[in-house]
């Protein structure tokens, strides 16, 4: 049976607490590593189960996490040293893992990098292009918040083309998007590379069954348009 | 009757919109020096000093020619005399005086009288007459007056009416006047001084130097000597004489290095709020800035981002001397100041400008402060703040911010969007993060631009390499994905993605603004 890639998010403090609780309504297995007493009793007493207190700066204690090459190591813990230092560890122990950091000033991000993070959010650099968009991009900033906000009807979404697809073997510069009221932002073309290449780039891309594409729309839009790719060619 | 006719024409100055529109505008001109036209009057006035100053010279030896004296004698002196006369109106308002006092004994039922206000008033205004700054004016006058020549000594009034209109003066002065106390002990010390050498030296050498025959004289020896500057005109010729010039001279030696480091200790412990006022000064001049309150993490990746963007359109408060100082290093335009503080904001150019605050501090507590006493100041200052959570938001929204952004939620979003979709991540970091591969731009439909009549098919944004992902209608109205027939109107705000060169060219190529057609 296929193993379900599993999260295990270190840190759970006030802030990591709504990434954790977003991740417990995915499809993933979510497993929680803390390092104090405080925050795991907390952690059980917001629901969650798969909790374990470990050293974290004891390599044979993450070692038995039994971490796959799939799964996420999402390192969120409040002390950015120790963060730093996790993720020098889990590098080291998993070097083929997606590793998560969370970020607060451009010199932990860096540090974070070299450590072997392979995706890490700045807090204040997202904020601070955000606070750029407030005042000169007005426009794009309501549309970022519509596109963030999880109420709304109007998201991105990223789907993957199936074998035999109606849309296998078409150019991308062909397809006529706008019947379906969807946007294509860009997508991966494994024909070219394993890299996200947006459709503005002005690279010749074309559909094939194993690409992923990511769309903006509204949802029943998104919907629709996922349900026609996946329609088998005759 | 009097009485009555005198309220009456209070009133009717008091709602006269002609007569508080000059008064306005002569305040503006006189005392505001917010006012971006102040400048250009102050400008004239020194011009007007400085040739009226060059005239009265030139005609120490030389006859001038008829207009030149025209000029001077009525022009410039015309001007002097409306400028001193607008600066004592201008200073208070007697109408303003009376309706209070109308008001109040109205309100509490008993007799009005005229008198008190206007007592109040004119009071005010002589007070402000016997200041230095209008006696200076006032003098500036008279060298006018030709039949009486020595009134042409008065001609140096008019250099210090420079003071007015020329800041580093001023500035000057107001250094000096910080250190009145000590420089006023010296003054005193000196008269000391000079009275006692002066009466020694008289006493000593009277019979005896033929250079000494009075008492004026005597003091005159005494002041060049303490001043070190020893014309020689005057020397003792005495033992006696010559032991009280040596302590004289040695008292002036003491007190000239007492006095420059009096000087130089004031200019040091001023220098930078002088370079901060000057800082303030410069942001005023612009139309629309930016005042970043607290110098944090966020503040240095915004300006580390977007630095070129405002060039010296901000300015950073933070009462964190280490923190200013970093930012200086860093190149960036700071002061050390408290934002919460009232007079802080107040000294930036509220009523004129276009003012964007970004209350940046750590402290939510702060931030909240902030917003409160800049919207106190003007509803007009647009307020963009941060929050740590939810409630925090909420508390600053019910303050007046126009904006609030909260870090964690986008950053928390971001990390959600990179474990549950990968691929998305990529699209919207770029966006988020305006990396140059996929900008997100806005265009503004102008009057006469060429976009204007034209329908998106006409566009081919295809052809820029650019997605056309929605319009916003002059009404604020969003149109996701607009149809390709959409006619573009002006007001319209297109919003574009793609290369940041694909943006400039389509910019450079659409929203060009054509006269012809």
């Amino acid at each position: 049976m296929e193993r379900k890639a599993k999260a295990f998010m270190f840190g759970y403090g006030k802030s990591s607490s709504f990434v954790a609780k977003q991740l417990s309504y995915e499809s993933l297995h979510l497993s929680l590593i803390l390092s104090t007493q405080e925050a795991y009793d907390q952690a059980y007493a917001d629901g969650y189960v798969d909790v374990k207190k470990i050293d974290m700066t004891d390599d044979s204690e993450l070692e038995k996490l039994e971490v796959g090459e799939e799964d996420y190591l999402i390192c969120v813990l409040e002390d950015k040293h120790l963060n730093v230092f996790l993720t020098l560890s889990l590098h080291a122990l998993f070097p083929k893992t997606m590793i998560i950091a969370l970020s607060d000033s451009m010199h932990t991000t860096q540090k974070l990098k070299m450590a072997g993070a392979k995706r890490i959010i700045d807090l204040y650099q997202v904020s601070a292009n955000r606070l750029h968009n407030i005042l000169h991009k007005p426009v794009t900033t309501q549309l970022v918040d519509r596109l963030l906000s999880p109420s709304e009807d109007f998201s991105f979404k990223e789907m993957t083309i199936p074998q035999n697809s109606i849309i296998d073997k078409v150019m991308v510069d062909t397809f006529d998007f706008t019947q379906h009221h969807v946007i294509m932002v860009g997508m991966i073309d494994n024909r070219l590379s394993k890299k996200f290449i947006f459709v503005t780039s002005g690279v010749e891309n074309r559909f094939d069954s194993g690409d992923t594409i990511v769309c903006i729309g509204y949802n029943t839009d998104l919907e629709k348009f996922e349900a026609y790719i996946n329609e088998v060619k005759r | 009757m009097l009485k009555k006719l005198l309220i009456q024409f209070a009133f009717f100055l008091h709602e006269s919109k002609h007569y508080n529109r000059i008064k306005e505008i002569s305040h503006n001109f006189l005392l505001n020096s917010d006012y971006k036209y102040k400048k250009y009057f102050d400008i004239f006035m020194i011009l007007l000093i400085v040739s009226s100053i060059a005239i009265l010279v030139y005609e120490v030896k030389h006859s001038v020619t008829n207009w030149i004296d025209f000029f001077d004698l009525y022009v410039v002196t015309l001007i002097f005399t409306l400028e001193y006369v607008a600066r004592v109106w201008v200073h208070n308002s007697w109408s303003k005086e009376v309706i209070k006092e109308h008001a109040e004994a109205n309100f509490l039922g008993k007799e009005f009288s005229l008198l008190a206000p206007t007592k109040r008033v004119f009071k005010e205004k002589f007070f402000y007459l016997l200041t230095p700054s209008a006696i200076i004016d006032l003098l500036a006058i008279l060298p006018a007056y030709r039949p009486l020549r020595v009134l042409r000594i008065f001609v140096l009034f008019r250099v210090f009416k420079l003071l007015r209109y020329t800041k580093s003066i001023h500035q000057f002065m107001e250094v000096l006047s910080t250190k009145k106390f000590e420089l006023f002990t010296l003054l005193f010390l000196l008269l000391f001084i000079v009275t006692t050498a002066g009466i020694a030296i008289y006493v000593f050498e009277e019979k005896f130097n033929p250079h000494i025959n009075s008492l004026f004289d005597a003091f005159y020896w005494a002041l060049i000597t303490i001043s070190t500057v020893g014309y020689g005109d005057i020397s003792p010729v005495t033992v006696e004489g010559r032991v009280v010039s040596m302590l004289v001279i040695i008292a002036g030696i003491a007190m000239i290095s007492f006095v420059t480091s009096v000087i130089v200790s004031s200019f040091s412990e001023k220098l930078d709020e002088l370079k901060e006022n000057r800082l303030v000064e410069e942001t005023n001049k612009h139309e629309d800035f930016m005042i970043i309150c607290g110098y944090g993490q966020m503040t240095r990746m915004f300006l580390r981002q977007y630095h070129q963007t405002y060039k010296n359109r901000y300015i950073i408060i933070d009462n964190n001397k280490k923190k200013i100082d970093e930012a200086i290093k860093e190149g960036y335009r700071a002061i050390v100041e408290d934002a919460s503080r009232h007079d802080v904001i107040a000294k930036f150019n509220v009523s004129y400008a276009n003012i964007t605050l970004l209350a940046l501090t750590g402290s939510d507590v702060a931030n909240i402060y902030i917003i409160l006493n800049a919207k106190a100041l003007s509803s007009k200052i647009k307020v963009i703040t941060r929050a740590s959570n939810d409630n925090i938001a909420k508390k600053c929204k019910l303050a007046g911010a126009d904006h609030v952004v909260r870090p964690n939620v986008v950053a928390n979003k971001m990390l959600l969007t990179a474990i549950t979709q990968p691929v998305m991540y990529r699209a919207i970091y770029a966006i988020l993060t305006g990396q140059h591969l996929a900008q997100l731009d806005e265009v503004l439909v102008r009057e006469h631009q060429k976009l204007i009549g034209i329908s998106i098919l006409d566009i081919n944004f295809k052809s820029f390499k650019l997605l056309s992902l929605g319009i916003q209608n002059e009404k604020g109205e969003f149109m996701f994905n607009p149809s390709l027939d959409y006619i573009i109107k002006k007001g319209d705000t297109l919003l574009l993605m793609g290369r940041k060169v694909s943006i400039s060219y389509f910019k450079s190529s659409y929203a060009k603004v054509s006269y012809g057609a």
